[in-house]
């Protein structure tokens, strides 16, 4: 893994604005061609077979925290376990998750597992690829993510209820729109007859309980970009369970287990000292340098890193009501200031592409830069 | 790491990218705009920087508001959760069996 810096490109805020990437900057950059990474084959290919390795030890994972009921653990509360247990017994499907990796000497890490709202799919899928045409198109890239998108909505089209795939996420997030749009357009191309509505102007129809769209058409299947730990606190969360329509959430309830991040260390516990695996617990169990992460956060918000005994880093932000854990420190690495964190892409059940995001610090927040890649 | 031999997109065209307008196009010297989406409703001041910062948002946030019958879709009027919920209803009680707003509190959940 090399850090490669480079001329961007003359136009390139046109060219990425033509592919309809439109917070590529903010009040800071976020997209950042002055700059590659080049991986080796070998390289890719052991994000990929670990990538596959993470999923199924995932699905695992969940079955494991049914099976023992461990819902206290990731704050999920009572009334909401029937319902999730029953999309995990009926199978409801899943479309796309995102592992994060630290990628050191060699060494391959799991930090977290964004497994229910994932964002920065338009940019490794569509964005960074576009690019590579232009830098070098000889060159290849780690990226079916669009291919992979469009064959497994095709194949999810027959799992959906009769009646459109309704797409949602909040107003007021050009970066959410995009990332549903781009999803809602992959689905187009798998012929699945698709709407768009905004998490805020769903409704919920009283007399026949289920929810509607702002035409009043019954909502029978959704992709919301919308974490669940929100719908569920929020006004409509519990009619979720009053709906007896049998609605088709995607991505399905279940996630929220491996979205949790309770989860490292349920993982830790089924498959100890996994080369992909850092140790976690709930407690600071023998850990002498370690992540302190909310169970619940967005952004690297309220994480705290501890090193000899003194705190190397620490964000600020709202999380952490719901408990935290602790997770082995394995601090991402450093090219001159810069530290890159590995996003690699599960799509159905397949690895499907990475993703780049680089930051000035340790912990990688709002304010990193997505960075292409290519494979040398 | 299969290198895609060609990609297009049927729905995400430029149109996102225009809307990247900064807010402060909207907020400077924002005049005052009186809506109602509701011919039965009464008006009330609408705020557009109060979280629609673009055209296309803007357009998505005011959709016409109806109902299918025996197949045809009927017309009632327009709902926007931008603005009030009295200038929303009015008396037009087709409204009446449908509760919105009940999700959405939250903020962008990029990640």
């Amino acid at each position: 893994m090399e850090r490669i810096k480079i001329e961007p490109r003359n136009n390139w805020q046109s060219a990425v604005e033509k592919l309809g990437f439109g917070f590529h900057s903010t009040d800071v950059p976020y997209w950042d061609e002055s700059v590659y990474y080049k991986f080796s084959l070998t390289e890719i290919e052991q994000i990929e077979i670990a990538t596959a390795e993470l999923w199924e030890m995932c699905l695992s994972a969940v079955q494991y925290v049914i099976d023992k009921k461990l819902y206290a653990k990731f704050h999920i509360p009572e009334w909401i376990v029937p319902y999730l247990e029953k999309s995990w017994d009926d199978d409801y499907p899943s479309i796309y998750g995102r592992f994060d990796f630290a990628f050191k000497d060699g060494q391959l890490k799991l930090l977290e597992f964004n497994a229910d709202t994932p964002t920065s799919l338009y940019e490794a899928g569509i964005v960074q690829w576009f690019w590579l045409q232009d830098f070098d198109k000889n060159k290849d890239q780690f990226n079916s993510i669009h291919e992979k998108l469009i064959a497994y909505w095709g194949e999810l089209k027959h799992y959906l209820n009769h009646g459109k795939l309704h797409f949602a996420c909040i107003k007021e997030s050009l970066e959410d729109l995009t990332t549903t749009e781009y999803l809602r357009d992959c689905a187009i191309q798998a012929k699945i007859d698709t709407k768009l509505v905004f998490i805020d102007d769903i409704g919920w129809d009283n007399a026949r309980e289920f929810f509607v769209d702002l035409e009043d058409e019954q909502i029978r299947n959704i992709f919301k970009l919308y974490p669940y730990e929100w719908l569920l606190n929020e006004d409509f969360g519990k009619n979720l369970t009053v709906d007896h329509t049998n609605t088709l959430w995607i991505e399905p309830i279940w996630k929220m287990i491996l979205s949790n991040k309770a989860i490292l260390p349920i993982l830790w516990e089924l498959y100890p000292y996994h080369p992909n695996l850092l140790k976690a617990y709930f407690d600071k169990g023998d850990l002498i340098n370690y992540a302190k992460k909310p169970i619940l956060s967005r952004e690297g918000a309220n994480i705290e890193l501890q090193k000899e005994g003194r705190s190397l880093e620490k964000t600020s932000g709202e999380y952490g009501e719901e408990g935290f854990i602790y997770q082995d420190l394995f601090e991402l690495p450093n090219f001159n200031g810069n530290y890159p964190l590995i996003g690699s892409w599960i799509i159905g059940q397949t690895p499907a592409g990475i993703g780049v995001r680089e930051a000035n610090r340790l912990i990688t927040d709002n304010k990193s830069r997505f960075v292409p890649h290519l494979i040398g | 790491m299969k290198k895609s031999k060609y990609i297009s997109l049927v729905l995400i065209t430029a149109a996102l990218a225009s809307c990247d307008k900064k807010e402060k196009e909207w907020n400077e010297d924002e005049p005052k705009v009186y809506m109602r989406s509701d011919s039965t409703a009464n008006y009330s001041r609408s705020h557009h920087g109060a979280g629609i910062g673009t055209a296309l948002l803007w357009y998505y946030a005011f959709r016409p508001y109806g109902r299918y019958n025996n197949g045809v879709y009927n017309r009632a009027g327009y709902y926007s959760g931008g603005i009030s919920e009295r200038s929303n209803i009015g008396s037009n009680t087709g409204k009446y069996g449908i509760i919105r707003g009940g999700f959405g509190k939250g903020a962008t959940v990029s990640s």
